[in-house]
């Protein structure tokens, strides 16, 4: 239990950080420092069952039961000395932020980085192979983002990172799913011990070098080791947490935790030796070249990774155990001197060593902890950077294979060691070293130096006491080897080979550094003839263009040349059935009814009329027709729900086309003859093989099992005897809701595109101003009649309206139905409305379309008590006088569903029935006719013509027009 | 058979009219391929069966099949959205709805 509950309080950390920001200001940093090491603290009460009693503390909950993938956690002591790292870094880099920021507002950096610790704490937690996924991710996007909010010059580097460590991410879900489809469960504790991993060597080693693709990417090395410095855009605390401490030993964790599978698969073994060393020499000679003291260490970190995958591949117990030293080493003095260049930035404004110089006697307490640091880097004693450089080379020393290969491993492991010693002495002979010519200076407040302090001081100390993480390692060895290390941490381990490397290291490392200004001349050209920046920018701008080239072979102007591609591949369907021929099985019953053939003339007359007619009113008034001869149609099937949906429906959309149809011309445009007859032809040809296909393929069996099942027990299940109504709002509720939610888009929609573009000029012809004077150019004389009757109707029909809604369960009606008899009542307000002020229904449409979808996910997050999402509950309320009131919340889901109708039909008249607006006429401004056609008529006493008034000004009426 | 000649008349007329060039057009043509989509998934669920499955009334013999009809509401209220929402495209161009005027 206490790893969830460390889990969550990391996440609400992270939710209350911009809070405690808020309060406080950037001394939230100590707050969250105090709760990690509170935190720490807590599993610190665990930790010494786990280390000393080969105990682990588990947790399992369900996740995904269908699946198999669980909430399953698991600290045992690999994962512990990584949440020490988590934990213990983060609390030090917290507390230094509080420093290092300037005063102001820093909420999202500290939720963002709360955030990217508990995501680090649940990856190396996650017993899960799934969650460890989740969790990897997770840090992805944090990094992403903590890269990213530094400013626009970090964007490009935070997407490169992104697309690279999700590219990495990417290959660790395949390895992830190739490891539950082959082993069959999702537990990593499980599939690691699998004996898969020795008996499939194929399986071993495709899943071994998606682990290794995914660590490399992650832990920046060869051939992906560039995004580590390109990320050094972020702000230095960022750096120091995780492109040094902690994100970039995701990878090495990853690695460690698969050692067990994998230390014998020779694949394994010679990637992560041979890309190791050579990222570990490679970077270390960058780190060489550099000025930029942030850069030179990000080389550096790189390097270090480098030494810890090359002897994670050895795979012996005493190289597991040199890989636990390292990264906790490697995390103290980068940490620290991660911290201190920052300490320098802030201080003096400069991190190039070519501009710093003899800081030692102005900032000496700086320059102490950065001396002793960069001791520990270069492996000189008794540092704790020493002890575990010598484990490193004794672990090298023992590579798999031929006699020579141990020797080899161990000499490039000593030259990596040599530039190390030799760029560690650049860093502090580069900033405190030589002349002081700043000498106005001062050393910062001990408190900024505080946390670096620790960390450094830490690395001395644990070198005289390395004996104080032997149980620890031990119990990294048990995990990862499956045998007990035996290991035994100090300064001296009597002669052996791996202190005459140190010896070499250390003396070669001093000649290289006396030799300093030799080394900066020979090294001051191009080592590699392209930057890893560069070609990826090349793959990625390659990317582009191959996937605008792709496009490009679809792209046109014309929606028709899009449209008639499937009506061609219908008619293709259609003419290859006729070809070969299908036997379909006799209708059980006859399927037409002698009034079909009334309705199948109409529908096919209006067709014809609205194919060849010219005029577009005319042609609406031909679809209306046509909508209503459907609607009988669904009647006479005896679908009355659907019916009367029709009815509704064709009624709203002749009101929405007759607001849009006066704004175009008065007909449709011409077309020349060929393109008629190749239209003709592709829609014979469509419809043919349509009723073809309809005829034979629909209606020879006896009713569906689905629609048995639901008119057996509708009423037995939902207590609603319209059996239609009960599968839109119980059965099937998530269709429902998915339609909706599409439906409330359509609104959202609706309202960019005019946003974006306004709606064109009104078609103001030159006959409208015959009118003048008479009642058919005044508009509010025009409108008595349908304003009389309106005034009486819609009461009617919002009545009618609810009713329906009330009533839907039982009899026809339901939230679609009921909100179209509303919309109907609006539209009527709408037409009958005298001016365009009067006009509009000021309802927050928006709103009204959010509330229908938010009630009905509300609805549906209540079905969970009675054990599902969308479940309806069901009541009976006892009425007065005896009876009952059935009551289900598949009414409240039904009354969203009307809000979300009711809104996109307010949305459509509202905005498509808007009066012209120039452009930057401010509201209500009065303004001129336009074109001088149709002459304001004076309204009728007591009623203001504002005809002309915008009643709301449109969005985007000051843009493109 | 009646079923399927009317899906053959709307859908020949909704192909016609949506490979013109006006967005109206297209409009009015994708509302009688709707109408013809409807029909097929009523017709699927069987044009023998009429009465309406209301179950205060119906007789569960001749009940006609609610499933397509729950379908079919469905696919009629986004059809109607979809249909405003082109006919918003139609009257947010620059004075006409013409698809394919390259200016």
């Amino acid at each position: 239990m206490v790893l969830p509950l460390v889990l969550g309080l990391l996440v609400l950390v992270a939710v209350a950080a911009p809070v405690l920001d808020r309060f406080v200001g950037r001394a939230a940093g100590w707050l969250l420092a105090v709760i990690f090491l509170a935190l720490g603290a807590v599993l610190a009460v665990e930790a010494p069952r786990i280390i000393t009693h080969d105990e682990e503390i588990e947790y399992s909950a369900p996740w995904m039961p269908a699946i198999d993938v669980l909430f399953d956690f698991r600290l045992d002591g690999t994962g512990l000395l990584f949440v020490i790292l988590v934990l213990g870094v983060g609390a030090l880099i917290m507390g230094y932020s509080a420093r290092y920021f300037s005063r102001g507002k820093h909420g999202d950096y500290y939720f963002l980085m709360a955030l990217f610790a508990a995501a680090m704490f649940g990856l190396v937690v996650a017993d899960d192979v799934v969650l460890l996924f989740v969790f990897w991710e997770l840090t992805t996007v944090c990094s992403f983002f903590l890269i990213g909010r530094t400013g626009h010059s970090a964007n490009q580097p935070a997407i490169r990172t992104l697309l690279l460590t999700v590219a990495g991410g990417l290959a660790l879900l395949g390895a992830v799913i190739t490891m539950i489809v082959h082993i069959g469960t999702s537990r990593l504790s499980v599939i690691l011990a699998d004996p898969a991993w020795q008996e499939d060597p194929a399986f071993a080693t495709t899943t071994g070098v998606l682990v290794i693709i995914a660590a490399f990417t992650k832990s920046a090395q060869f051939p992906f080791h560039y995004w580590l410095p390109d990320a050094m855009a972020a702000s230095t605390p960022v750096s120091a947490y995780l492109h040094a401490a902690a994100m970039v030993k995701a990878g090495i964790y990853l690695l460690m935790r698969f050692s067990p599978a994998l230390a014998d698969n020779i694949t394994w073994n010679v990637l992560l030796i041979g890309v190791g060393l050579l990222t570990a020499i490679m970077a270390a000679l960058f780190a060489l070249q550099r000025h930029d003291l942030k850069e030179l260490l990000a080389y550096s970190t790189v390097s270090q990774l480098g030494f810890l995958v090359a002897v994670i591949g050895i795979g012996t117990p005493g190289a597991l155990a040199a890989a636990g030293v390292h990264t906790l080493a490697h995390a103290l003095f980068k940490a620290t001197l991660f911290m201190l260049v920052g300490v320098i930035d802030r201080e003096v404004g400069s991190r190039d060593i070519r501009r710093l110089t003899g800081l030692r006697r102005v900032m000496p307490i700086t320059a102490g902890l950065a001396a002793l640091s960069a001791l520990s880097m270069a492996g000189v004693p008794p540092l704790l950077g020493f002890i575990s450089k010598e484990k490193l080379f004794a672990s090298y020393l023992e590579a798999p294979g031929p006699a020579v290969v141990g020797p080899l491993v161990g000499a490039a492991a000593v030259v990596g060691a040599i530039l190390t010693f030799a760029y560690s002495f650049r860093i502090v002979y580069g900033a405190f070293g030589g002349p002081t010519t700043q000498t106005r200076l001062r050393e910062p407040s001990l408190v900024f130096l505080l946390p670096a302090a620790v960390s450094s001081i830490a690395g001395l100390v644990l070198g005289f006491f390395a004996g104080w993480l032997d149980p620890l390692i031990d119990r990294v060895v048990l995990d990862t080897r499956g045998t007990p290390g035996e290991i035994h941490l100090g300064l001296w381990h009597g002669v052996a080979p791996e202190l005459y490397m140190s010896v070499v290291t250390i003396a070669v490392g001093v000649v290289l550094f006396l030799r300093r200004e030799f080394i900066d001349r020979l090294l001051d050209r191009r080592l590699f003839p392209v930057t890893g920046v560069q070609v990826f920018e090349r793959c990625h701008a390659a990317a582009i263009t191959f996937g605008a080239r792709v496009a490009g072979l679809t792209r046109t102007f014309s929606p028709a040349r899009h449209l008639a591609v499937p009506f061609v591949v219908l008619a293709a369907f259609g003419a290859g059935a006729l070809l070969t021929g299908v036997r379909v099985p006799p209708f059980p019953e006859p399927v037409t009814r002698p009034m079909d053939w009334l309705l199948m003339a109409l529908v096919a007359g209006g067709t014809v009329g609205i194919v060849l007619t010219r005029s577009r009113l005319a042609g609406l008034a031909l679809l209306g027709v046509i909508g209503f001869v459907i609607a009988l149609f669904f009647f006479i099937l005896g679908a009355p729900d659907v019916g009367l949906t029709q009815l509704l429906v064709e009624v709203l959309t002749v009101v929405v086309a007759v607001l849009v149809l006066r704004r175009l011309p008065k007909s449709f445009h011409s077309t020349g003859a060929l393109r008629k007859s190749v239209a003709a032809g592709v829609a014979l040809l469509a419809g043919g093989a349509a009723a073809v296909g309809t005829f034979a393929f629909t209606g020879r069996r006896e009713i569906s099992g689905a629609g048995e099942y639901f008119l057996r027990e509708a009423k037995e299940e939902t207590g609603g005897t319209n059996v239609v109504n009960t599968i839109l709002v119980d059965f099937r509720a998530l269709d429902t809701l998915g339609e909706l939610t599409v439906l409330g888009l359509a609104g959202v929609v609706i309202l960019a595109v005019l946003e974006v573009n306004g709606l064109m000029r009104g078609d103001s012809s030159p006959q409208a101003a015959r009118y003048i004077g008479t009642p058919i150019g005044s508009p509010a004389g025009n409108m008595i009649l349908a304003r009389t009757v309106g005034r009486w109707l819609a009461p009617v029909l919002v009545v009618l309206s609810l009713y329906l809604l009330v009533r839907g369960h039982g009899e026809p009606g339901g939230g679609f139905i009921a909100a179209l008899v509303g919309g109907a009542g609006f539209a009527l307000a709408y037409l009958s409305a005298s001016s365009a002020e009067a006009a509009p229904i000021r309802w927050p449409y928006v709103g009204l379309i959010a509330s229908g979808v938010g009630v009905a996910t509300l609805v549906g997050v209540l079905g969970f008590g009675d054990g599902g999402f969308l479940r309806p509950l069901h009541a009976d309320i006892p009425l007065f006088g005896g009876g009952h009131y059935h009551f289900s919340t598949a009414l409240v889901f039904d009354i969203g569903v009307y809000l979300a109708v009711i809104g996109v039909t307010v949305t459509a008249l509202n905005r498509l029935g808007v009066e012209d607006v120039p452009p930057g006429t401010e509201t209500g401004n009065r303004r001129s006719d336009p074109a001088g056609t149709v002459a304001a008529e004076p309204g009728e006493p007591g009623e203001p013509d504002s005809r002309y008034e915008a009643t709301e000004p449109l969005p985007g009426s000051g843009g493109r027009r | 058979m009646s079923l399927a000649l009317v899906v053959g008349v709307l859908v020949a007329g909704g192909t016609f009219l949506v490979l013109q060039r006006g967005m109206v057009r297209i409009a009015f043509g994708f509302v009688l391929l709707g109408h013809a989509a409807n029909l097929v998934l009523l017709s699927a669920g069987g044009a023998a069966r009429r009465g309406e499955p209301l179950l205060s009334i119906a007789d569960l013999a001749t009940a006609a099949d609610p499933l397509p009809q729950a379908f079919v509401l469905t696919a009629i209220v986004i059809a109607f959205a979809i249909t405003i929402y082109m006919l918003t495209l139609a009257g947010a161009g620059e004075g006409d709805d013409d698809t394919e005027d390259r200016r």
